[in-house]
């Protein structure tokens, strides 16, 4: 990929890498499959979701809103590493880095760049998901407003989650350059630790009778794992996705949208220093 | 056209040759073995850190302690399986091995049987291990490895079954797919992430959506007690004992089935 | 003897092979050649069975590839040198290709000496060169002592000392008996090593000939090229007596149907001071410039020191 350059004097300024990042991300594409699956399978989801739970007494539209984002992590993941990886994979950071030799800002352009496209498939997501729950918030005569209430900061959390996830497989593939390794990472930290960590509080997997789930109740307030499961990267970023006054999870601090969006950029930052310590310090080959 | 040199006893492709060779491939890659020892530092590292909030009355028995591991060891057999089955396809291998042997099938099987073979020595690995590490906590508050407990004995020996499952599943996908990614992808989303969302909205379509899913594999996994509780909770078929292992088995052969087919029918580039 | 006919490969709407039909027999070393994209690795890929002909037959001594019983021992195939796990390697990549058949590890050991690879034998294939990796490739494919070997481009990337290595080992290889098909698209090293050329374009076949036919009927044959302070009276002498002429720099002329003779007398005849004479014998580079020129599929945007 190369900055066009309309003369010789003129060097690969911020501007210029940003628009080469682009370009190379939108001539995927593999890019725009990840955007057209994503909004499709979470508005699919927000519909069943909000059909099954438009028989409950108390049902708010609003509520099934991000119902549909369980799957959405996976696409933005893969986007992200594949952008962050991609280069070191294919061998075109030869061409990147000798077009750009001072590297650091091809990351930043990346980072940019991931998190524009992802600000898309958010917006586009989000869309889906609203129009998914018109239906059955039809069929029961509520009216969906989206700009009262809670509306739009779950709506502005929802995007974020969307760049969120994508900044975090870009780091991630940044960082340990190679996408299998990368990919594996980011499941795991996203989408598997959850579930192990789930395992360790929930009586009922390992056969518990009625009993033991009451002892579970007394559990305390805040529990280690509960904490641990609300740190990890995916969790924290779910928040994002909840109502401010829904309040915080099973023996798990508090930490509402802010603090989830809080450690969730914790995390990318963290990751993305490290890959850009990486970028400065190791070779390319 | 004869062969001017006379030529010694010229041997041809055997499908236990290669098997040999398929072993040699697996073996000479340095990053199977990390990758090994990854996943059994995984199932006894989740089992040692599961068997420290195992509390007396949780009903949970001491083969659960021990094979509670697998909800992560399997990522790593997944991987395991994937880079075998993709491998080829991803790093031009695939020309030298199917110019070599232009029947192709038996390359394939071979790869499902050293991935097969090689996923059966990792979790009997992962298993001694994670007995070994789950010790402390069976000392304590957790219950005792006691194989007399029905079905204990069985959960042990479905910990290796169910490895080697997942394993040969992700050889199927690499296979099928021909990119890791891909592959990985699916393999998570068919084994962790489909059930998880499942699980999260109970209900009779979806409760039957999961127990169709190859992650329905990880019954194998649990002693009768636990296999109880969960066709108690559910709403969709109840798969007893083994329907766990059939379902996963079903899969298996699907995925290399629709693998074979298109090793035998698509050009290999 | 490797025997392609009325062979067609195509790519949805794009055919990369047209009805190329031609042999390569045994002694022989057939070179292979074409511009790039010209098919010249599909039609290899089609005849090791990597890939199924749209229509037409590929057959490797009268059998398709894919009904070789012990293919290593019949075909030696190198096809590209990144057709190796970077993370393996170069002893442990030949070794599990010849347990496929059953040959035994002092013959890997054998054709690793063989290829000079002696040193990077126990490296990861990662970490060599295109080189290296064309030496690798070139041992996988020596390893089952072939009567037929097919190498995709085997000189790329190669020093000086391999590229002559790889000229003496095909030539020896056709010496002994065997059939040895080269693709290249360097034509001096063809011209230096094959004895019958190939030539495609576009899929297509453009030529199937010995090399000494096909520089024969390159139009550079039979030219005399003659250097004269003023070509000007002697290209007028020259027309006159009913050669073709054609004028270039530095008062050189370069005639057709005319031999060295007869443009030495023309010269005395109008008084003219000869600097350089001589007749020029046809390149293999010309014939194959002037076979391809209408069949490039990827033509440079100027075409300088043309080739027609």
């Amino acid at each position: 990929m190369s900055t066009s350059t309309p003369t010789p004097v003129s060097g690969p300024t911020a501007a210029r890498v940003v628009a080469a990042e682009w370009t190379k991300l939108t001539s995927l594409r593999s890019s725009w499959w990840i955007a057209a699956v994503t909004a499709a399978v979470g508005g699919a989801i927000t519909y069943l979701s909000a059909q099954a739970s438009s028989v409950d007494p108390g049902f708010q539209p609003v509520d099934s809103l991000s119902t549909g984002l369980v799957l959405a992590p996976v696409g933005l993941l893969v986007l992200g590493v594949l952008v962050g990886a991609g280069e070191f994979r294919t061998g075109a950071f030869r061409t990147t880095f000798t077009t750009v030799p001072r590297r650091a800002p091809v990351l930043v352009a990346q980072t940019l760049v991931v998190a524009a496209f992802a600000l898309g498939v958010g917006v586009l997501t989000t869309t889906a998901s609203a129009l998914g729950i018109l239906p059955a918030a039809t069929s029961r005569g509520i009216a969906v407003d989206l700009t009262a209430g809670d509306g739009p900061a779950l709506v502005l959390g929802m995007v974020l989650f969307f760049v969120g996830m994508a900044l975090l497989g870009l780091a991630l593939g940044a960082l340990l350059r190679r996408t299998v390794p990368a990919l594996v990472t980011a499941l795991f930290l996203v989408l598997i630790l959850p579930v192990v960590l789930m395992i360790a509080t929930d009586p009922l997997v390992g056969g518990g009778d009625p009993a033991s789930m009451v002892a579970s109740e007394a559990v305390p307030r805040t529990t280690v794992v509960g904490t641990l499961t609300v740190l990890t990267p995916g969790t924290a970023g779910t928040l994002m996705t909840t109502s401010p006054s829904s309040g915080g999870m099973d023996g798990a601090p508090d930490l509402g949208p802010v603090g989830g969006g809080l450690v969730l950029a914790a995390w990318i930052l963290v990751l993305l220093v490290a890959a850009a310590v990486r970028l400065r310090t190791r070779d390319v080959r | 056209m004869t062969t001017v040199r006379a030529a010694p006893a010229r041997t041809g492709v055997s499908a236990a040759r290669v098997l040999r060779a398929e072993w040699t491939k697996l073996t000479s890659l340095p990053s199977n073995a990390w990758l090994a020892l990854g996943t059994v530092v995984a199932a006894a590292g989740t089992a040692y850190g599961l068997g420290l909030f195992v509390q007396p009355g949780d009903g949970r028995s001491g083969s659960w302690v021990v094979t509670s591991g697998f909800v992560l060891a399997q990522v790593g057999f997944l991987v395991l399986g994937v880079l075998v089955g993709a491998g080829e396809h991803t790093t031009g291998t695939a020309r030298t091995t199917f110019a070599t042997v232009p029947r192709r099938l038996p390359v394939l099987g071979a790869q499902v049987v050293v991935t097969a073979v090689a996923a059966l020595l990792t979790a009997l690995a992962a298993l001694g291990v994670s007995v070994l590490a789950t010790a402390p906590a069976r000392a304590g508050d957790a219950p005792a490895l006691d194989l007399s407990v029905p079905g204990a004995a069985r959960a042990l020996l479905g910990f290796a079954l169910a490895s080697v499952a997942v394993a040969v599943l992700g050889t199927g996908l690499g296979a099928l797919l021909r990119r890791p990614a891909e592959a990985l992808v699916s393999g998570v989303l068919l084994l962790v992430v489909g059930e998880h969302v499942l699980a999260m909205n109970p209900g009779r379509v979806t409760d039957t959506l999961r127990a169709f899913l190859p992650s329905s594999g990880a019954r194998l996994v649990q002693d009768d007690a636990a296999l109880a509780a969960l066709d108690a909770a559910t709403l969709g078929p109840r798969l007893g004992t083994w329907g766990g292992g059939v379902v996963v088995a079903a899969w298996v052969l699907v995925v290399l089935a629709a693998a074979a087919y298109r090793l035998v029918r698509h050009d290999v580039r | 003897m490797i025997t392609v006919e009325a062979l067609t490969k195509r790519y949805g709407s794009t055919t990369a092979v047209d009805g190329l039909t031609f042999t390569a027999r045994p002694g022989t070393v057939t070179g292979f050649l074409g511009p790039n994209g010209a098919g010249k690795s599909t039609t290899m890929r089609v005849v090791v069975g990597l890939e199924r002909p749209t229509a037409g037959t590929a057959t490797v001594a009268g059998r398709r590839y894919a009904d070789l019983h012990a293919p290593l021992h019949e075909v030696g195939v190198m096809l590209d040198a990144r057709s190796v796990h970077p993370g393996r390697t170069a002893y442990k990549h030949l070794v599990s290709m010849a347990q496929t058949h059953g040959i035994g590890k002092a013959r890997v050991r054998e054709v690793i000496a063989q290829t000079g690879l002696e040193p990077a034998a126990h490296r990861r294939a990662g970490t060599f060169s295109l080189g290296m990796g064309q030496r690798l490739g070139i041992a996988g494919a020596l390893l089952g002592d072939p009567a037929t070997l097919i190498l995709d481009e085997p000189v790329n990337g190669l020093d000086p000392d391999g590229v002559l290595w790889v000229r003496r080992l095909v030539r020896e290889l056709a010496a002994e008996g065997r059939t040895v098909l080269l693709s290249s698209h360097l034509m001096h090293e063809l011209a230096l090593c094959a004895d019958r050329v190939v030539i495609i374009g576009r899929g297509r076949l453009l030529a199937d000939a010995s090399v000494q036919e096909i520089v024969d009927r390159s139009q550079g044959a039979g030219t005399v090229r003659v250097r004269t302070t003023d070509p000007e009276p002697l290209a007028r002498e020259l027309l006159a007596a009913g050669a073709q002429v054609v004028r270039q720099e530095g008062g050189v002329l370069r005639v057709r149907a005319a031999s060295v003779e007869e443009v030495g007398t023309a010269a005395r005849r109008c008084g003219v001071t000869v600097l350089e004479l001589g007749s020029e014998s046809g390149s293999l580079e010309e014939a194959y410039l002037e076979l391809t020129g209408e069949a490039l599929e990827y033509r440079a945007a100027d075409v300088q020191g043309g080739a027609r």
